[in-house]
């Protein structure tokens, strides 16, 4: 299977401004792929070259196999710009049908359906949108012709909380249908919960590509355990992964890395009565993780 | 896509038409005093334009012809210079404005290729200008018609068909600038420039020496040379604003299909 993006040592720069440099990456059919970092990391950049927005300085660039130049393979991508912009006094229904003519024809009937589940009137001039509403509308020219790819850039701004998970909802079941996403953001909360994969971007430079169940397993997860009497201490030393360990009569507390299995053998000799496993925080795993490894780069480099 | 263009424009459109065809109606409907006494009219005429400015006005002929009137008062000027604006601020709408407005970015990402793009916001253009165009000239020849003007149809139509092409080919202009560098200012200015010193050559400065010259890059030495009122479409000279109107269209494909938008 030819991967969806192929990108080989892709640079860009703006006149002396480095946008992206030397960009190696490969994102496989029916991956759901997070592109993260902070504002002017070069997430943008990276979005609009493999549209063919702009053109890049050096480097190789493939999108569903063919030159992003072509605009064939247009048809089949979903494209939510970062920062988009409808004008005018076209009632958002009249310019989704036109977009919807261009790439070969999208039933009414579809662009309704993702309008009810977005909760968007189409029926107002595109100029007097909200932000949120120019969003969803944004979100919905993506959506509506189910293209094989869709790349959003920072999808989830200015979106409510409501939508957000109706996005997200939308999301899943694009991978479900085997179709490939590339969504952009700059916290890691926003798409962990969908993504299969993870880029982080920092300064124009790709820094890591990791699982999210990968980086699920190594997160530290906090877990707390109430019996019904008190437990020995020793029943809970020295298992494997289990650190910080309190015992105060019948509540344990501790954290795992990676694995709670030898944790939960443990207290299942006693009877739980309560059991608190607070959602670790990928963001934070990460950041530690790659400024670690970063200053271990440094080191070496310094050496 | 060229529909939707139009579309777009429609109201645009349906403005600068109503008014050129007010501006028309006003000044020919007086031709109808300017004939009654001549004498008189001629006579203030010259009073309140003094040489330089006469020179300005293309010479003015004698304003109690129906031709003379007609060339000096509506096709030497005004009309001309509203359908440059009118071309102009449509060409803008083509490229510079979207992109500045960042709602090209989603039209670029669109199965459509670049160079076909500019095509086709290049024949929106054209044909958004030949309504104009067809619907005004409509009212010259009525209005005229009910004043007496007593210009051949022929002779207007062929003034008409220089309107139509001196707009054509500085919306063009406005149009190319545009998709080489998606500003509407530099666009503008471009045309500005090239009008107003295109017009200030062929009139004030056919006398002087230095700069003659400079009127075989003006658009306006092909539009009025011909004095297509007087004697009927200049052929020649129409076709090189069209040629030169074609190149334009195809420097723009190329420099628009070379770029970065939006950045
Ligand atoms: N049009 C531009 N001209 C000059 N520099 C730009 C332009 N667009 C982006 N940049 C620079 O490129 C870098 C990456 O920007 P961008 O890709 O927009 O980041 P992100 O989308 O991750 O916030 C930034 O340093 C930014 O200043
Ligand atoms: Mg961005």
């Amino acid at each position: 299977m030819t991967a969806v993006v192929q990108a080989e040592g892709l640079t860009k720069y703006y006149g002396k401004r480095r946008g992206l440099e030397d960009l190696t990456l490969e994102i496989q059919p029916g991956e759901i792929f997070g592109y993260l970092g902070p504002n002017g990391a070069g997430k943008t950049t990276t979005i609009r070259l493999l549209l063919d927005v702009i053109r890049p300085t050096r480097g190789l660039v493939r999108v569903l196999g063919a030159d992003p130049r072509e605009p064939a393979i247009r048809s089949r991508i979903g494209y939510l710009p970062g920062e988009l912009a409808l004008e005018g006094r076209d009632r958002a229904r009249d310019y989704l049908r036109f977009l919807g003519r261009v790439r070969g024809g999208v039933p009414d009937a579809r662009i309704d359906a993702l309008a009810e589940r977005f909760d968007a009137d189409l029926s107002v001039p595109m100029r007097k949108l909200s932000k949120g509403n120019k969003q969803k509308v944004g979100l919905i020219q993506a959506f509506m012709h189910e293209p094989e790819f869709l790349i959003l850039d920072e999808p989830t701004g200015g979106l409510d909380p409501l939508v957000q998970q109706e996005f997200l909802a939308l999301v899943r079941e694009v991978r479900t249908s085997g179709r490939t996403v590339l969504m952009s953001s700059h916290v890691l909360a926003e798409v962990e919960s969908v993504s299969d994969r993870v880029g982080i971007v920092r300064a124009g430079r790709l820094v890591a590509v990791e699982n999210v169940a990968a980086l699920r397993e190594k997160a530290v997860r906090r877990v707390e355990l109430h019996f019904e009497s008190p437990v020995p201490r020793a029943a809970f030393e020295d298992l494997p992964g289990v650190r910080d360990l309190r015992v105060e009569g019948a509540s344990v507390s501790c954290t795992i890395d990676g694995r709670p299995d030898a944790l939960i053998k443990a207290a299942a000799r006693f009877t739980v009565v309560h059991l608190v496993s607070a959602e670790p925080d990928l963001e934070e795993i990460f950041l530690t993780y790659y400024s670690d490894e970063e200053r271990h780069h440094d080191r070496q480099e310094s050496a | 896509m060229i529909a939707k263009s139009l579309r777009d424009y429609r109201r645009a459109l349906i403005w600068w038409t109503i008014g050129i065809s007010a501006f028309l109606t006003l000044y020919l409907s007086i031709y109808e005093n300017v004939r009654q006494d001549p004498a008189t009219f001629n006579a203030q005429a010259m009073a309140k334009f003094p040489g330089a400015l006469r020179d300005l006005m293309g010479g003015m002929g004698d304003l109690s012809v129906g031709a003379g009137y007609l060339q000096s008062v509506v096709y030497q000027l005004f009309v001309p210079m509203l359908f440059i604006v009118c071309a102009t601020l449509l060409a803008h709408r083509a490229i510079a404005q979207p992109e500045e407005a960042g709602t090209l970015e989603l039209v670029v990402t669109l199965p459509v290729d670049r160079q076909r793009l500019v095509l086709q916001r290049f024949v929106a253009l054209a044909v958004a200008l030949l309504a104009v165009a067809v619907v005004t000239f409509g009212v010259v020849w009525a209005v005229g018609e009910s004043v007496q003007i007593g210009v051949p149809f022929d002779r207007m139509l062929a003034a008409q068909t220089g309107v139509f092409l001196l707009g054509l080919f500085c919306g063009t202009v406005a149009l190319t600038v545009g998709a080489a560098t998606g500003r509407k200012t530099i666009a503008s200015a471009v045309v500005g420039v090239w009008v107003v010193a295109g017009y200030v050559v062929v009139t004030v400065g056919r006398s002087v020496e230095a700069i003659s010259w400079l009127k075989w890059v003006s658009p306006f030495h092909y539009y009025t040379e011909g004095r297509p009122l007087y004697e009927g479409l200049p052929v020649g000279d129409y076709l090189v604003l069209a040629g030169a109107t074609a190149v334009l269209v195809l420097t723009a494909v190329l420099a628009f299909d070379r770029r970065d938008i939006g950045v």
